[in-house]
Parts: C-alpha cells; structure tokens; sequence
C-alpha cells in the first residue's frame, strides 16, 4: 500500500539499455490516457483553484477579479485568543451577575468591533479556563467547526464502524444455517444510493412523528420521549453519523469476512494446542492475522469520512447553528451558493493539506507490512 | 458476542457429546440468530419502510403512519398510483437510460483505462515511476466537490470534437472527466502487485508484447478486481448527483438523482411519489444484486481491498 | 481473453464514445450554436422561424398545466416561433441559474423568484425590457410587480402574477375563543394576537395555534413570510436609505423584538415546529395558517365556507406583508429577444395570465385581469391581497445584488431562532456576513 515497500518491479533480465528504455515507453503507453484523465480534470482544476484562492474572482461579477495574494488564507488561520474580563457594576466595584449568579462578561461582538486589532474576527467559542474566560475568535468560525466536524466524524465513526463491521464479519463467518441471507441483508444498505438514503432517513427521523422516534418510544416503554433529531444542535450530528454507519458499514463487514475467510485452520489449531481460551484467540490470532485488512478498512474510512458532503447538504445544510457543517460542505456553500470562488478555493488547498498532512502522519505511525510471501 | 461464538467453539474442542454441551449450543445458537435477526431489522428498515411507502396511495395516511410503527406495514388504499404519477410527470424511462448509460460507459472505460495505468505502476520500470505512484495516492484525498466549481469552468472551455466549444448538456460532460480516477487505480495497483510474475516472465521470453500479457495474462487472472472496481465505481456515479445538477438543464440528458429531485425539492413534498422514485432508484441496484450477490461479495473478497 | 474478446472491447469502447458524441452533438445548443456561428448549421431552423428557449422551474402540479396550456396557445397563435421550455427542479433552482451564468449557457427566457433579479440584472445577464413595455402596457400592471422588477431605473422583469401572504383562519375557531376578526384597517394589535394565540390554543381540537409552514424548509419562505414582522416592528434586513450596511436595522432592538416575539411562539408550543405533513390547517388542529395564496384552491374545497382571510397583525408600524413571486426576464445572451418579447408579451396578455391564476390562485398581475377574476375583483373572497398590495401594505424585499447573502443570512439566524439560539447573537452574525459581503463587492456600486 505504501509507496516504498513495493518491490514489485518486472524482474526481466536486463538486456541494456534499449531493452528498459522501450519498457518505459510501453509504461508511458499505458499511463497516457488515465495521466490525461488526471491532469485534466483533477490536476489542472486544482491548480485553478489554487491560482483562484490567491484573487477575490467571484463566480459572477461585472467586476474584474483582483490578485489579493495570501489575504484568504490569512482570513481562514485568522485566530484569536482573548481573555475577557467581567462587567464590573460602576458604582460597587462588584463582579456584575445574570440572574442565575453567574457572572456577566461583555458579548463577544462588542470586544471584537471594539478594537481595530480584531477586525474580520468572529465569535468561534467561549471557555473558562483555570479561573479565566477566555474568547476564541476566529476569521471564519464555519471552516473551523467544518474541520472540528470532520475529526469529530473520523474519531467516532472509524472505529465505530470498523468494529461493528468486524463483529458483523464473525457472527456472519460462523458455519452456521442462513448466514448467507444474513450478509445479503447487511451488505443492502451498500447498494442503495445516498441521496435516496438521506432522503428516507430525513423522513425517519422526524420529530414527534417520525417512526424512528415512535419505535424509540415503544422499545423503552415510553421513558424516552419525542426528540427533534436534525434539529437539536446535539443530536444532528450523531443522527448523520448513525445514518453514514448504517450504510457503509456493510461493505467492510464484507473485506473483513475476506480476510477472516483467508486465515488458515491451521493457525487456530496451533494456538489451541498452545493452550489458548477464545479470547485469547480473538486477541492474538484473528486481529494480528487481520492487520492489514483492519490498516485498509481504517485509511479508506477515514478519506471517506473527511470527504462527507452528501448526507449533511440533503438533510441538515450543515444546521441547526453549524452543527453538521463540514468542510466540503463549506466549501460547495461559499463558492457554488455564495459565489465566492476566490475564498472558496482557499479553503480546498487548505482542506487537501491538512487531510495529506493527516494521511502522511497515519502512514508514518501504522507502517504496513506485507504478507511473507 | 464475539466471545460466545469463540466459547461455542472452544467447549466443541472439550465434551462435544455431554447434555450439558448441548443445552448451552442450542441456547448460544437461539441468541446468535437473535442477535442476526435484530441487526437484520436495523439494516432493512428503511428500505422496508421506503417500499411499503411507495405502494400507499393516500398521502395523508402515510403522514399518519409514520408517527408509529404503522409505517412498515402495507395496509388501506394500496396501488401503483404513485409510480404512475412518477411516470406521468416525466419521462422517467430516459431519466433511467441517462443514468445507466453514463455509468455504464464511465464503469466500463474507467476499468480498462485505470488498470492499464495501474499495470504500468506495478509491473513496469520507468523512471518516475515511484512519483507518479506518490501523486496518485495523494489524489485519492481530494474529493471531487472540492474542485467543482473550477471543473465547470473548465469543461465549459474545452472543445468537442463535432467543432463546439463548451460540454455543458452533453452525455460526455457527465462522463469523460470521471474516467480516470485515482482510487480505482490504487485498487487495481493493489491487486497487481499482488499476482504471481512467473507466468508473465515466460510470457516475455517468448516474445509478447506488454500489451498481449496485460490482456492475456493479466485481465483474466483479475477478474476479481475489476469486478470490485466496477461495482464500487458503479454505485458512486449512480448516486452522483451535484455534478449533473451543475452541468445538465435538459432531461434528455439529467440523470436520476436529479430527476428526483424535481420531487424532493418541491414543497410540499408528496412523500409517496417521492419514494416511488426512490424505489425505482433503488430496485434495480438491489435486483441485480441479489441475482449477483455471491459473486458479488466473493469477489470483494478476492480482490486484494483487504490490504 | 482472446483476440476476438479485444476487438469487442476496442469496438464497444469506440462506439461508445460515438455514441456519447452524437448525444452531445444533439443536446448542445449552446449559445454559439444557438447564436448562429456558423451559417450552416444555423439553416433548417431559420428556415422555418426561430426557437425561444424558455426554463421554468417545476412549481406545482396546476402552475405547470398552465403553463402548459399558455404554451399551447402560442403555438397556435405563433406558428412561426417555436418555444423549448426545460424545467428544472425548485429547490436548486437559483444554484443552476447561477452555474449556467457561468458558462453563459442561459435560455433566451427564464423565470426566477422576485427579489434574485437584482443580482442577475447587476451581473450583466438580464436585458432591460423598457424598450418593449409601453406606457399603457406598464401603468396596467400592480405597482409592485413593476417596484419588483425595477432594477437601476431599468424594467427587467414582469410576472404574470404577484403573491399574497396573509393569515388564514377558520371563523368557527375564532368565535368559539372569543377572537374578534380583524380587517386591514383595523388589524390585531400585538397584544390582541398573543391572547388569540393563546385562546385559540386551548380549544380542544388545536393542536397548534399558528401553522408557519415550517414544512417547506429552510429556504426562501423564511425570508419571504417572516422578513414582514420584521418591518412591522420597525426593523428591516437591510438599511433601505443606503443598501450599505445592515448594522443597527437587522440587529436593531425593534428586529430582536420581533424574533423574539417568534422564538416565544415557538417555544410556548403554539408552532409546530415540523409538521410532516402539509394538512395541519384543514385537518383543523391548526388554527391560524400564516401563508400565501397558493393554498386558496386547497383551503377553499376543504375548509369551505367557514375559511376566513385576515391581515397580518400590526406589531407597532402597522400591517405589513411580503409580496413578490417568481417572474420572467430576458437574458443578454439571447441571439433572438424580438421573438422572446413576443412570447413574453403573449403570456402576459391578461386571458393567459388569468388560465395561471385562476389555476394556481395567485393575484393577476394586470388591472385588466384582476377585474376579470372571480376570486380578486371587489368583493372577492382572496380581494384582501390586492388591496394589500395596492394600498402599500407590501414590502418588497431588498432591492440590491446582495439579496441572495441576505436571504441566506436571515434563513441561517432564522432557522437557529426558531430552534432557541440567541437572537441577538444570531441576527449579529447575519449582519456580519451581509456587512462582509456588500464590503467585499464594494457595496455593489
């Protein structure tokens, strides 16, 4: 999988130079039309969004777009961290309080339209911290909690999803009578396109009448009431996350039962000879023999995940107050709904580089290996 | 659960025959097929939900009915009404021929060439060789509605070959830029490096050209894979769906995603049109993977994603 | 493989790309084409008459047999021109104007909703049409659709119809909580409508007492049905004196009053805040219906005799309305306006613009019309709508390219208001986009 194990380069005896310099006229033959395909319409589009993130072209104006160099990328890292002090009451010198005893602090709009050195900033957050309040501002809060979404995504559905499908994996690889219907049945949801997905589930979850809430009533006797799924900031972004598992789970419980499918009887017979439990056959049998289907199933759950667009844009736009943004999602608002190629395009480069950065890292930390041949 | 499957079999190994054993198998077994049975009812219902939808004519009782559990049962007024009101609104046939027509080709031209590309990574010295490897895998993390709005500027400009200039409206705008595609190769670079070479080297001594090998030796050893490819490429153009909506105004060229949406983007919604049109998204996908499935999941299998 | 198994492959690549190139041959009228490039492959159409290109966006069920109908009609009265209309789905409707612009691959005609013509007038895509309308034609027309269409001193756009918003109830429903009906002279004061909110609410049959059609969504609707309390308060989305910031109106204490007078709505239960369904108020658990006129076919058959329509209450600046509906313009990439005015011109002729009103219950755009309609003409049922848009009561939205920022501004804070985020925190940051786009786009001098 990586770029530096492989060693599989032809090993044709070497008959001078003119022998490989055909080869590698042959390989260009053969990368010629997918290199084409690449460049053209992946390539060159994003160096054009590069070149566009560096003006302020907007997708339609009978204005010319003008150069603005680093000025978007300057407005997306914009951040700032400061400390606000409380309202003080004038005539008592007292901390002033709300009604509830907690202290008062100055709105955040207020401290940061009240001095020039915070210009273009924008509340992104409010935390207490050792004693202190504290203000986060930011250029563009939405490309933050796109981001913030986007880790919050891959940290809880990639492990989610990777064990659920690998528990799937086992119970659906016992020799036991149906399993075969059983797997048809979790791969379906794999088959089933998004859009259409999203748009059902978007019905599913209606609050106060949806099903999915008439079944959570009557599976705990009533103790749990109605809740507003896509529109409490706090369970929007589950409910699409709840949504993502039930659809891709399926296609990894399927890689998984091929691994588990090519782990030879022989390696459990050895291990129950050497005495070991089922657990202790779980833990060091199947999941070191699965290693790099698990390294696999991980790498490409998590580029899908930080490519999440599609459930969020149908059901939630990315509210109630940001909740679901997500990067792409950002970026399709502010240049294709907003027009702002310019700003836009920014945030792709910058998107690409921080997912590259993270896929180098998890490159560096789990390094794969290879089968013994 | 895992440890009650692995108990199951590690008591087989100890007294296979006492009563005891199989009083706890047969109650091992009845909570495996409970617990089958309960995640077969957390993947299927939205699909039940969204046929037995379909099929209830009278849009007030299916607002009705999804407040309870009502919702997946087929009962009252039942019928084809609103598939025919899918149908009497527009021409879904050629939405349906749209869609399989530009996934068909998109499916079909990706696999030949994104595999030769990637039998040129795995098999071939060249120099670059290792840095083009490097480019595409970094491809693989750009999705594609980042680079949209540059792409329709692109397209726009490009020339055809009847002499215009612009693909916008065009079965080929919704197709050659997706041909090529960096996560197919991977796959397909994957599988090849992966395959036996000593075939292939007695091929070269005899003389073949890499071509003949690729198409002779290679393709049919990885069936598996471009099966794979094939089936992942095809279920992500078929729900493609941002992409036509910027590119394509005329139906006889939009596909079905968007042709739903001049369902689900109409208020109010008529929710039992809209899931006929759902179904009739979905139906044929599932058909044919259910006639196919066996094939269909070994050959995910088979085919090396697993690393 | 064999050879034979490569051949038919090379075969059915080949004939593939074919065949997607007579597709493309087929389906590419674009503009060059359509403008005539090259002689020759302009001559069959020529020969015959021109083609007016024309998208509409898929309304309702009875708007597009109209059209259909109109359509028909100018075939038959306009041999000579041939009308392509494409519909395109509504909810992304703005979005694929938007991308077509970008490639300069617009139709000849287009209809769009109201207020997004000043930011297609001000990108250079709509032509005037002043040179078309004369005087008589113009002075016929409700004075809001011309306001409406209006950008810069130019006429772009006219409609065949405008929209009325007001509050349908049932006089039962009234009666029974004791709720005096109002008239456009004398409308529900504020706090006359908290109480029939809350007495309406108690009647055992409600369920809720204010139907907002929140199941339409997040969308224009947001902006277009509610932006009124706003300037019945004495806010607004935007300062209308400068178009130049929207700092102290939409975050002024008179905008924050209003949204939290609707916030308070929903939170003491009189909303519902999903309905999944469009029945509320027939069905009758919901008492007041705070839409537009496009329910007057539905309403009348199921509510009957008993379906009243009231003005909207006068929040302190007296009764305000939305007003504005989807309209027709022609583009500047249009190789043939003479003909698309004629199309324009027939569909506007007031027979035409009656076969679209009577069918989707809009008020008629044309005096002429109005006096023909049996719903609007005095002492019709739905005549409340135009005496609201005659007498002032209706407020366009905000004449300026920035609407669609502002729309999307206001639908955002709108959505988190209604969900119980903090109105001042959201209407601030509404204003800060909308200040942030009119700086970036130097205030669309």
């Amino acid at each position: 999988m990586s770029v530096t194990q492989n060693t599989a380069v032809s090993a044709v005896p070497a008959k001078g130079a003119l022998k490989r310099r055909n080869e590698a006229v042959t390989a260009w033959l053969f990368m010629v039309p997918a290199a084409l395909g690449l460049i053209i319409f992946l390539i060159i589009p994003f160096l054009m969004a590069f070149y566009l993130s560096l003006t302020n072209t907007r997708l339609i104006s009978p204005e010319p777009a003008d150069f603005v160099g680093l000025r978007n990328y300057a407005t997306l890292f914009n951040v700032a961290l400061i400390k606000v002090e409380p309202v003080i009451d004038e005539q008592t010198g007292a901390v002033m309080r709300d009604e509830n005893g907690n202290i008062e602090y100055p709105r955040a709009r207020t401290i940061l339209h009240g001095d020039a050195k915070y210009e273009g900033l924008q509340e992104a957050a409010q935390f207490n911290l050792f004693g202190n309040h504290y203000l986060f501002a930011a250029g563009d809060p939405t490309f933050l909690r796109g981001l913030k979404n986007n880790f919050y995504f891959v940290l809880v559905v990639v492990p989610l999803q990777t064990a659920l499908a690998l528990l799937l994996a086992l119970l659906i690889n016992q020799k036991i009578k149906g399993s075969n219907l059983f797997r048809t049945i979790y791969f379906s949801p794999v088959v089933t396109t998004m859009v259409v997905v999203a748009v059902v589930w978007t019905f599913l979850y209606n609050p106060g009448e949806g099903t999915i809430n008439a079944f959570i009533k009557t599976a705990t006797f009533g103790l749990v009431g109605p809740q507003d799924w896509l529109s409490n900031p706090k369970l929007a972004f589950p409910s699409i996350m709840l949504l993502s598992i039930w659809q891709g789970v399926g296609f990894q419980m399927v890689i998984f039962l091929a691994g588990l499918q090519e782990i030879s009887e022989e390696v459990y017979e050895a291990a129950a000879i050497d005495g070991c439990n089922m657990i202790q056959e779980f833990f060091f049998v199947t999941l070191p023999q699965l290693r790099n289907t698990t390294i696999f199933v991980v790498i490409a759950t998590t580029i899908l995940a930080f490519q999440l667009f599609v459930q969020v844009d149908v059901m939630t736009q990315g509210g109630p107050s940001d909740a679901t943004m997500t990067t792409i999602l950002h970026v399709v608002n502010e240049g294709f709904r907003q027009q702002r190629i310019g700003y836009a395009s920014a945030v792709t480069v910058a998107f690409f580089l921080i997912v590259l950065f993270i896929s180098i890292i998890q490159r560096m930390v789990v390094p794969e290996e290879r089968a013994v041949d | 659960m895992a440890e009650q499957i692995l108990t199951q079999e590690g008591v087989t190994r100890e007294q296979p025959y006492s009563l005891r054993y199989q009083i706890r198998k047969s109650v091992i077994l009845a909570l495996d097929y409970a617990i089958l049975i309960l995640l077969s009812f957390f993947f299927l219902f939205p699909v039940i939900f969204m046929l037995v939808t379909a099929f209830k004519t009278n849009e007030d009782q299916i607002l009705r009915d999804v407040a309870g559990l009502r919702a997946f049962v087929p009962y009252g007024p039942l019928g084809l009404q609103n598939f025919f009101d899918v149908f009497n609104r527009m021409e879904f046939g050629r939405f349906m021929w749209n869609s399989v027509f530009v996934v068909g080709v998109t499916v079909i031209l990706g696999l030949v060439v994104n595999s030769m590309a990637a039998y040129a990574l795995a098999r071939l010295r060249w120099g670059g060789r290792k840095i083009v490897l490097a480019v595409i895998i970094a491809l693989i993390i750009i999705p594609f509605e980042a680079v949209a709005v540059p792409l329709l500027l692109l397209v726009n400009n490009l020339p055809w070959i009847n002499g215009t200039v612009g693909w916008l409206d065009t079965y080929h705008v919704q197709i050659i830029p997706f041909i090529a595609d960096a996560f197919s190769i991977f796959l397909f670079y994957q599988f090849f490096i992966g395959l036996p070479k000593d075939l292939e080297e007695a091929a070269l001594v005899d003389g073949a050209s890499r071509f003949r090998i690729y198409w002779n030796i290679i393709v049919p050893l990885s069936r598996p894979v471009f099966a794979t490819v094939a089936i992942l490429k095809f279920l992500y153009y078929w729900g493609s769906y941002l992409w036509p909506l910027m590119v394509t105004r005329r139906p006889e060229v939009r596909p079905l995603t968007v042709g739903m949406q001049q369902f689900f983007g109409q208020y109010p919604r008529l929710w039992g049109d809209i899931m006929a049109f759902a179904s009739m998204i979905t139906i044929p996908v599932l058909i044919i993977f259910l006639l196919f499935q066996k094939w269909f999941v070994q050959s995910v299998a088979s085919s090396g994603v697993k690393g | 493989m064999s050879k034979k198994g490569l051949l038919i492959f090379a075969v059915l690549a080949i004939t593939t790309l074919i065949l997607s190139a007579c597709g493309g041959a087929a389906a590419t009228p674009t503009p060059e084409q359509a403008a005539g490039g090259e002689a020759a492959t302009e001559a069959p159409a020529a020969a015959g008459g021109s083609t007016v290109t024309l998208w509409f966006h898929s309304g309702r069920g009875a708007e597009r047999d109209a059209l259909t109908e109109i359509l028909g009609n100018f075939a038959d009265a306009h041999p000579e021109i041939t009308v392509d209309a494409v519909e395109l789905p509504e909810g992304d409707y703005n979005q694929q104007v938007q991308a077509a612009a970008v490639a300069n691959d617009l139709p000849c005609l287009l209809d769009f909703d109201g207020p997004f013509l000043y930011n297609y007038a001000w990108g250079g895509f709509l032509t005037p049409l002043d040179d078309y309308v004369s005087a008589d034609m113009k002075s016929d027309f409700l004075p809001s659709i011309i306001d409406q269409g209006t950008y810069q001193d130019h006429l772009y756009s006219l409609g065949q119809f405008d929209s009325g918003l007001a509050i349908w109830a049932r006089k039962s429903y009234l009666d029974a909580a004791g709720v005096r009906i109002p008239t456009l002279d004398e409308p529900w004061t504020r706090d006359e409508f908290d109480a029939a909110l809350a007495s309406l609410q108690a009647l055992p049959e409600v369920e809720y007492a204010l139907d907002l059609k929140m199941n339409y969504g997040r969308g224009e609707w947001y902006t277009y049905a509610f932006s009124p309390i706003l300037q019945s308060f004495g806010g607004d989305l935007i300062d209308r004196s400068t178009y130049e910031t929207a700092e102290g109106v939409l975050n002024g204490p008179e905008s924050v009053a209003a949204m939290e007078m609707v916030q308070g709505w929903f939170q003491d239960g009189y909303v519902n805040p999903e309905p999944a369904g469009d029945t509320d108020f027939i069905d009758g658990t919901a008492a007041l219906s705070w839409v537009g006129h496009w329910v007057a076919p539905d309403y009348i058959e199921n509510v009957g005799d008993d379906l009243l329509l009231l003005p909207f209450p006068d929040f302190g600046k007296g009764s305000k309305t939305g007003m504005g509906s989807w309209n027709w313009g022609i583009t500047s990439s249009c190789p043939n306006p003479d003909d698309t005015w004629t199309v324009l011109d027939f569909m506007l002729q007031p027979e035409q613009i009656l076969i679209m009103t009577n069918a989707n219950g809009a008020v008629p755009a044309r005096s002429s019309a109005i006096a023909n309609s049996e719903l609007y003409a005095e002492g019709g049922l739905l005549r409340l709508f135009v005496q609201q848009l005659e007498g002032g009561y209706a407020v366009p939205r905000p004449i300026t390219p920035a609407y669609p920022t502002i729309t999307t501004a206001f639908q955002e804070a709108f959505d988190n208001i209604k969900d119980g985020s903090n109105v001042q925190d959201e209407l601030d940051g509404a204003v800060d986009q909308i200040d942030s786009d009119l700086e970036e786009n130097n205030f669309y001098q």
